[in-house]
């Protein structure tokens, strides 16, 4: 940093604009520290307004830390609001580039590097901008609307809803290792106990108890979308849709030829807005499928933060896959290492005649903990009964992979 | 103050902690706006260690909490000593005490057991640093538990009242990130991303931490593991592992990498029985080739060259 500019202990410093309406660095100084923390008060706004969570609060926290640094030392600065303002490595680029727009002239040392390594936005992005340009089909959904409204007469829509509850309900109750207090439970809670005993003069007679807390899972549910999955999918996503908005904390995701996630659009209060949304955002709906790529962009960019050993995963589809065999039995595996369970739900189960023999099915078989059928009520209602029942001990050995 | 992150980056070398500016800005800012550091990254690329340096840094105490699955309210910050209560009342059994009086006896501070978050706010001398280890782990009812220490250093205990730091202790979270934690938690935090270190920070993390190893052999193990790294492997290894190896390989008297050793300790650095199998044999050792073959200024900058050699 030889030869920047210094401020020496006087904090001064106020970013102008160029022609272009960058802000640059005066070569010397011009204004006082309220420009800085007003430039600073609109960058964390230039930061939320494109998604990060920095808010005002922060600023607060920049200015003091600007009165410490060294402020003609110009990578002091871009890291000192890195430290304060980013939360996460995956938006780094994204930060990055939004500094650069704003501060100006900040390709600096090591903010180039690593890009191969960290996961980055860009490509999500990218994906999505290609995605766009291949042909949107939205007739296709409200083709594939139809189709399946007119399969299940409306009363039967509220007792799917019904089913969902219960079977997020039973899916709900895992135990905690967490105690809370009763007077029934199985554990004694010594502290209570004490309390409650001292007038017997240390004898005790009166035991306090502790029981271990119910303890919601999460859930994470991934719908197959694809053409061979049209005449289910819609009803699946009904599922996921009650299954948000019982349990809260699942999230959901559907794929086809890609992965998108969608839990944000079921935030909706209507199913059906959410599925317009969500069609308007897919292109590639009832494209063809390729699971174990879309399970690979699962694994990389999602699993590590949303799949932990409390967390069911649920797959939703036929298992028609028109990719590679190889890849979707390792990436299987992958998520089965992480989530405490993987279920499956094939809607053609529910056929008498069918065997799960197609190639994808049968590779992604031995790492799925239940497999069900997915094709009418009474399936979901037989999903509910195996979920309660306790799980057996795995019949692999988990490795943590990811 | 303008040297402040410079100073912050010698004492952080003369721990023998190898930083980067990144780092030592970060811990720079914490102790100057006493701010808790929420430090992210893989296992294994000394995040801990941030802390340990920090503490010597400041030649004060570090106090530890390791995070578990259920790691509850009682573990964390203080007990109560039972057995030791149980007795008092016994010997109080005669005296002429009333229950009120007897509750207030058993239930003051000489019969508290202070867990790590107490003993920071309550370390007498100066503040100390509190190192909260791989808070992911711990569920989110602590995480909102630990949010209200971190916001204003004070802890109530029914029995006793509430009690406030004497020091606000400088605090470090660590996270592996196999959950995402609460937006309250990172805003009130300092965040620091530690990725595995780049070749140069690599080897030279190898000279400062392995007695006695040639800059040679320090190169190519850097090198070897930067290869590593962008293997398929379903556990990637960390300076941990490298560490671990170079001192095998030292113990072993190697003073260059040998294919055959290479793939002999190899359990060192994968930590997975699939990885080995998979790259145990001629995948490691064309990659040691490939590596033995470079000068050594050029290893540095032909990862990619090595790299193919393994695929290939």
């Amino acid at each position: 940093m030889e030869g920047a500019p210094r401020y020496g202990g006087v904090v001064s410093l106020q970013s102008i604009e160029d022609e272009a309406g960058r802000r640059v660095w005066p070569d010397e100084s011009r204004a006082t520290r309220a420009d800085l923390a007003h430039n600073v008060i609109d960058f964390v706004r230039l930061l939320r307004e494109n998604g990060l969570q920095a808010s005002p609060a922060e600023v607060h926290d920049v200015v003091r830390a600007l009165r410490v640094i060294d402020l003609g030392d110009r990578h002091e600065f871009y890291l000192t609001l890195r430290s304060i303002l980013l939360w996460s490595p995956d938006q780094r680029p994204l930060f990055d580039e939004l500094f650069e727009r704003f501060w100006g002239g900040w390709a600096d040392e090591e903010t180039v590097i690593r890009e191969e390594r960290s996961p980055t936005m860009s490509s999500a992005q990218s994906e999505r901008v290609e995605s766009q340009s291949s042909d949107a089909s939205y007739s296709a959904m409200e083709a594939l609307m139809e189709k399946d409204f007119s399969d299940f007469r409306p009363d039967e829509m509220g007792a799917v809803a019904r089913v969902c509850v219960a079977i997020a309900k039973r899916v709900a109750t895992r135990r905690s290792r967490r105690y809370r207090m009763t007077n029934r439970g199985t554990k004694v809670d010594p502290r209570r106990t004490i309390r409650r005993n001292v007038k017997y003069g240390g004898t005790v007679i009166e035991l306090a108890k502790l029981e271990r807390k119910i303890r919601k899972p999460r859930i994470v549910v991934i719908c197959d979308v694809s053409r061979s999955m049209e005449q289910y999918s819609v009803f699946l996503l009904e599922f996921m849709y009650s299954m948000q908005n019982v349990i809260g904390r699942i999230e959901s995701f559907v794929f086809s030829t890609g992965l998108h996630r969608v839990t944000g659009y079921f935030k909706h209060t209507d199913i059906e807005t959410a599925l317009e949304d969500i069609a308007k955002e897919i292109p590639d709906w009832s494209g063809g499928t390729r699971i174990g790529e879309s399970l690979r962009t699962f694994n990389d960019q999602y699993a590590r933060r949303i799949v932990d050993q409390r967390t069911v995963v649920i797959i939703l589809s036929d298992g028609l896959d028109t990719g590679q065999t190889d890849l979707l039995e390792e990436e299987m595996a992958r998520l089965h290492g992480r989530a405490v369970r993987l279920i499956w739900l094939n809607p053609l189960l529910g056929k008498d005649h069918y065997q799960p023999v197609a190639r994808g099915m049968a590779a992604a078989l031995p790492h799925v903990d239940v497999f069900a059928a997915a094709h009418n009520l009474a399936s979901l209602q037989q999903l509910a009964n195996s979920l309660t029942t306790p799980r057996g001990p795995r019949a692999a050995p988990r490795s943590l992979a990811g | 103050m303008i040297e402040g992150v410079r100073r912050v980056q010698e004492l952080m070398e003369r721990e023998n902690y190898v930083t980067d500016r990144a780092i030592a800005t970060t811990v720079f800012l914490a102790m100057e706006i006493r701010k808790p550091v929420l430090i992210e990254g893989p296992a294994g690329v000394g995040k801990t260690e941030v802390a340990k340096v920090l503490s010597d840094a400041l030649a004060t105490r570090l106090i530890r909490l390791q995070c578990y699955e259920g790691l509850d309210v009682n573990t964390a910050l203080y007990e109560w000593n039972f057995p030791k209560q149980m007795l008092r009342m016994r010997i109080e059994e005669s005296g002429g005490l009333s229950t009120d009086e007897k509750e207030r006896l058993i239930f003051s501070e000489s019969f508290l057991f202070k867990r790590p978050l107490l003993q920071a706010i309550t370390e007498p001398e100066q503040a100390p640093v509190l190192l909260i280890d791989e808070i992911d782990r711990a569920d989110e009812e602590f995480e909102a538990f630990l949010l209200e220490v971190l916001s204003d250093f004070q802890v109530t205990i029914p029995e006793l009242g509430t009690i406030q730091a004497a020091h606000r202790p400088y605090v470090a979270l660590t996270s592996n990130r196999t959950r995402e934690l609460s937006d309250a938690l990172k805003r009130r935090c300092l965040y620091l991303w530690i990725d595995y270190p780049s070749f140069e920070k690599e080897a030279a993390i190898i000279r400062n931490k392995v007695p006695g190893v040639n800059a040679a052999l320090a190169q190519q193990v850097a090198a070897f593991m930067q290869t590593a790294r962008h293997l398929k492997l379903s556990k990637v290894p960390g300076v941990a592992e490298t560490l671990d190896w170079a001192v095998s390989l030292m113990a072993l008297h190697q003073d260059h990498l040998e294919p055959e050793v290479v793939s002999e300790t190899l359990g060192c650095i994968f930590k997975d029985r699939d990885d080995i199998v998979r790259y145990a044999g001629p995948r490691v050792e064309a990659i040691v080739s490939a590596i033995t073959e470079l000068e050594p200024d050029a290893l540095a900058t032909s990862q990619e060259r090595i790299l193919a050699r393994a695929e290939a």
